[in-house]
């Protein structure tokens, strides 16, 4: 039995004390960073872990599962455990890359999703990475006509505009998409980055004609550029730009030139500010179909509405325009990017672009933002993807086909989740039983239990800091089975009488660690080879679940059992 | 109540063999029987929830009718009313589709720019136009091929450029696959009074990943637990024991999902490499005791170890049947594969162990005259003090 004494001793002692305050200073900073409460979660077990490994101390190994669980209970508490549509509800739609991508590549066609999304006013649409190969777009919830828009934006291209002066210069119809090349380094003449592309001979007069004696005129490229449209920000959004990079600017200038970014034969979007609407709101749609493009949150939303538009609401910094402003030549001051209207880029056109002669081949350049040599470069490489995505219409660096959805409704979700707690409770219970049935001792049965319990704890608060899925959740239901399956090789070895306890115990684990090391290798394959992101939920919990036991509570079952046996 | 179970190793034990033996031939039978579920078939697979139950017999008529081949369909009850499924077999001109579509847009960005050269070059004749009218000729009989299919006019040839094919096929491919789904959602909304319906749809391409890919893990698992296997004995017997152990263990599970038509998918595929793991765990809990320990005979270690792993057993095999329970409340599929592959697998063990790998050991125990070498694997001592 463990006396008080050696309890008070133990708690008493330097590590056991360090754990515990170090805990208690975890919690703290997960309660007041809560963004960052994840990783803070993580590091820490992962930091109690390590000392109760490496400092071979039986008071150290129970304080640390002690540790751990109330790190644990305290992150499901503020960091919440996350769940993937087969519990929550909503609809998943996966995207297969014809090929692997690197994480870089990925991470691209990521953001591209994003933005098309985004540029569609679907901002509750999530797009996550799964692998190297597969990228998964979910939505809250199933409404067809999200789906329908969803699926069109992934399965159609964007339409690359570039307008000069109010004119379309040139469309994406225009461009070989096979042409469009990354220029090599040393053909740059001193830029960072350039890319190369070749039109058609029909856009190749057009170019000619619109930009004819246009030199040092901006060339507004857009991608999914809104027809039929207005757009009301407001002042601050007109002006966050300017302050940021500290130079002057007036409300008067900044709006013309978001006006004249704005400009097209036909189909001008008219830039209005929301506090001269405010005093004053006397807009009229052109028709039925004018969209009026706001900020989420603008207090006008209510009235566009009412008064036909079709309000189209964008998050606040893709509705801030950012300018290129030189005090040395102001004529040359423009807006550059402003994402709610699609405006990515606009690059300068030289004079030997402007003589009215038709060209063929053309070049974008410019410069790369960065400290040092590889910051350049990597701001280099990104700007020409980015180019080069745009040119295309928007298109992703690798061929995809759009996987068929899942959708689950969240009544239903629900009811399993719940079912599944149940069966999660009721697999505890019933070992409880059976251990107890086999052992018929107090002694015995309530620390393993707590232990099982314990770590059924644990691999909840790490999983769901991430998604527990169906599979996730089948192999937390294992992880039970395999959590009391160790300490029932502790406990028969210790019942035997005949070495002395710490002899035992080694054997015990001699015999545990044997088992953990083959069960880890035949799943690790599956966990990091394969990319079988349907399943990867459940190795992970195996696998985590006969980590965890293996160097947390597997050593302090021990060390309970051990003392618990010597008078028993 | 006294739970003492009998001793097999009393007496000659070399006949309890025949059990496990036996056991694996009627497995190695019902292996070929493993239905392979859509993930590594290909095909779709739809769930409908539904305030009420389905004619199942009708459903399948009227989808035969409409030109989809359905491998099966149920309708089972779950929390919140019933749940249809229905597998559709994978569609010839849906796989076509798939491959012409890829082709198309693996070699679409060449023609382009092989368009682009011969537009600047002057000399009609020049090297470049005939290139581009070669590689333009290849492309257009790949874009027919879509447009066939899609069943609208193949003029391909008459496109003006790359950009406005490319629109074009992909005008045809939504066509072909929207055309696909509308018509199967029309019929399932006609005979299914559904509230949500979810699509599992796998190409051809994708389950021959799956499948590929599966087997790359099939092939690093068994090499990587063989090379483990062999640094914790350090001698072949044992360890061979060990591995003929699982591998019977693997086998019986795979004949018991033959035998009831549980299908081979991810999660069961899953379910099976976890059960190399359970089956390993008793394979070296018996192994270690008898050979790497002293006390007692061989025969008794092996009866003790026996029955720490049957408890050990036991306690998985309840998790498992919670997890059938739950999966035949729910009729959720992962769950139901999941659980029976494990619930076979782990009965499996209990003979692939205890009257398979046990004897083996226990002859080369007896044999050797065994007692004990070091206590400790090398890995092990790794980690304990």
């Amino acid at each position: 039995m463990i006396s008080i004494n050696e309890l008070v001793r133990g708690a008493k002692s330097r590590e056991v004390i360090a754990v515990f305050a170090f805990t208690l200073f975890a919690c703290l900073l997960m309660y007041l960073d809560k963004p960052m409460g994840i990783p803070i979660y993580i590091v820490s077990i992962l930091l109690v872990g390590i000392a109760s490994v490496f400092l071979h101390k039986d008071s150290l190994r129970v304080a640390a599962l002690l540790a751990i669980v109330f790190l644990s209970a305290f992150s499901i508490w503020s960091n919440g455990v996350k769940f993937g549509i087969d519990f929550s509800g909503g609809v998943r739609i996966p995207i297969l890359l014809e090929k692997s991508v690197d994480s870089v590549t990925m991470e691209e066609m990521v953001t591209t999703i994003k933005t098309r999304a985004a540029s569609f006013g679907l901002t509750e649409v999530k797009v996550r990475p799964i692998g190297d190969s597969e990228i998964y777009v979910e939505l809250p919830q199933s409404n067809p006509k999200l789906v329908k828009d969803v699926e069109d934006i992934l399965s159609q291209q964007g339409i690359y505009n570039g307008i000069v002066d109010g004119k379309v210069a040139i469309s994406g119809d225009e461009i070989y998409s096979g042409s469009i090349y990354r220029v090599p380094s040393q053909y740059l003449q001193g830029a960072d980055w350039g890319v190369s592309f070749t039109v058609t001979q029909a856009g190749a007069s057009n170019f000619a004609k619109v930009a004819k004696g246009k030199a040092n005129y901006p060339l507004y490229m857009f991608l999914d550029r809104p027809q039929n449209a207005i757009i009301i920000l407001n002042e601050s959004e007109l002006m966050s730009d300017a302050k940021k990079q500290g130079v002057p600017m007036s409300k008067s200038k900044a709006l013309d030139l978001a006006t004249s970014a704005m400009r097209m034969a036909g189909d001008d979007i008219p830039v209005y500010l929301e506090e001269d609407l405010a005093k004053n709101f006397t807009l009229v749609p052109r028709d039925n179909m004018t969209k009026a493009i706001v900020n989420n949150a603008s207090p006008l939303a209510e009235k566009l509405a009412q008064a036909g538009f079709v309000v189209v609401g964008k998050a606040s910094e893709d509705m801030t325009p950012q300018y290129v402003v030189s005090p040395s030549s102001p004529a040359s001051d423009a807006v550059t990017t402003w994402k709610a209207v699609g405006l990515l880029s606009s690059p300068r056109l030289v004079a030997s672009v402007t003589e009215g002669v038709p060209n063929y081949a053309y070049t974008i350049n410019g410069p790369a933002q960065g400290d040092t040599s590889t910051a350049k470069l990597l701001d280099a490489q990104k700007k020409e993807r980015e180019l080069e995505s745009l040119l295309k219409g928007g298109a992703l660096p690798v061929h995809i086909t759009i996987g068929s959805k899942t959708i689950v409704p969240a009544p239903l979700g629900e009811e399993f989740l719940r079912l599944s707690l149940i069966g999660v409770a009721f697999a505890l219970v019933t070992i409880s039983l059976m251990v107890a049935i086999r052992y018929r001792h107090l002694n015995i049965v309530v620390p393993m239990m707590f232990i099982s319990f314990s770590e059924i704890l644990i691999l909840l608060a790490i999983l769901g800091a991430f998604t527990i899925d169906l599979a996730g959740m089948a192999g937390i239901l294992a992880a039970i089975g395999v959590s009391v399956d160790a300490q029932i090789v502790v406990t028969d070895e210790l019942l035997k009488k005949e070495e002395e306890t710490k002899k035992r115990i080694d054997k015990a684990f001699a015999i545990i660690t044997t088992s953990v090391m083959v069960a880890v290798v035949a799943m690790l394959p599956l966990l990091l080879l394969s990319g079988l992101v349907e399943i990867i939920g459940f190795a992970t919990s195996t696998v985590l679940g006969s980590l965890l036991g293996l160097f947390i509570s597997r050593p302090a079952y021990g060390a309970i059992a051990e003392r618990m046996f010597e008078n028993s | 109540m006294s739970f003492e179970i009998p001793n097999p190793y009393k007496g000659n034990y070399k006949l309890l063999i025949i059990i496990p033996l036996l056991l694996v031939a009627v497995s190695l039978f019902f292996i070929p029987s493993i239905k392979k579920g859509v993930d590594f078939k290909g095909g779709t697979l739809v769930t409908m929830q539904s305030d009420v139950p389905a004619d199942t017999q009708k459903l399948a008529e009227a989808l035969e009718a409409n030109g989809f081949s359905v491998s099966s369909a149920k309708s089972l009850q779950n929390p919140k009313g019933y749940e249809i499924e229905v597998e559709i077999e994978r569609d010839e001109n849906l796989t076509r589709t798939d491959e012409l579509k890829s082709e198309f847009f693996n070699t679409v960005e060449e023609v382009s720019r092989l368009e682009a050269d011969a537009s600047t070059a002057n000399n009609s004749s020049s090297e470049a136009q005939v290139k581009y009218a070669d590689a333009k000729a290849k492309i257009d009989v790949i874009s027919n091929g879509i447009f066939a299919i899609a069943g609208m006019p193949q003029d391909a040839e008459k496109a003006n450029s790359t950009n406005a094919l490319k629109a074009s096929v992909n005008g045809a491919y939504r066509k072909i696959i929207d055309g696909n789904s509308e018509r199967l959602s029309a019929v399932l909304s006609k005979e299914v009074p559904y509230e949500s319906a979810s699509f599992n749809e796998v190409s051809a391409s994708l389950s021959a990943k799956f499948l590929e890919k599966a087997l790359n893990v099939v092939m690093y698992s068994t090499i990587l637990v063989c090379i483990v296997v062999f640094l914790i004995f350090r001698s072949i017997v044992p360890s061979a024991a060990v591995i003929v152990g699982a591998v019977c263990d693997i086998i019986i599970a795979l004949g018991a999902m033959g035998m009831f038509g549980i299908p081979l998918t991810l999660a069961s595929f899953a379910a099976l490499l976890m059960l190399v793991g359970f089956s390993l765990d008793t394979d070296v809990l018996l192994t270690m005791r008898v050979i790497k320990r002293k006390e007692g005979d061989a025969r008794t270690r092996a009866y003790e170890a026996m029955k720490t792993g049957m408890t050990m057993s036991m306690a998985l095999l309840l998790s498992f049947i919670c997890l059938f329970i739950l999966a035949s409340l729910t009729h959720i599929n992962t769950y139901y594969e999941i659980s029976a592959v494990a619930i076979a697998g782990l009965v499996g063990d209990l003979f692939a162990t205890w009257l398979l790998n046990a004897i083996i050991v226990l002859n080369y125990a007896e044999k050797h005259g065994h007692s004990g070498e070091s206590e400790r694997g090398i890995i092990a001592s790794l980690f304990s003090n």
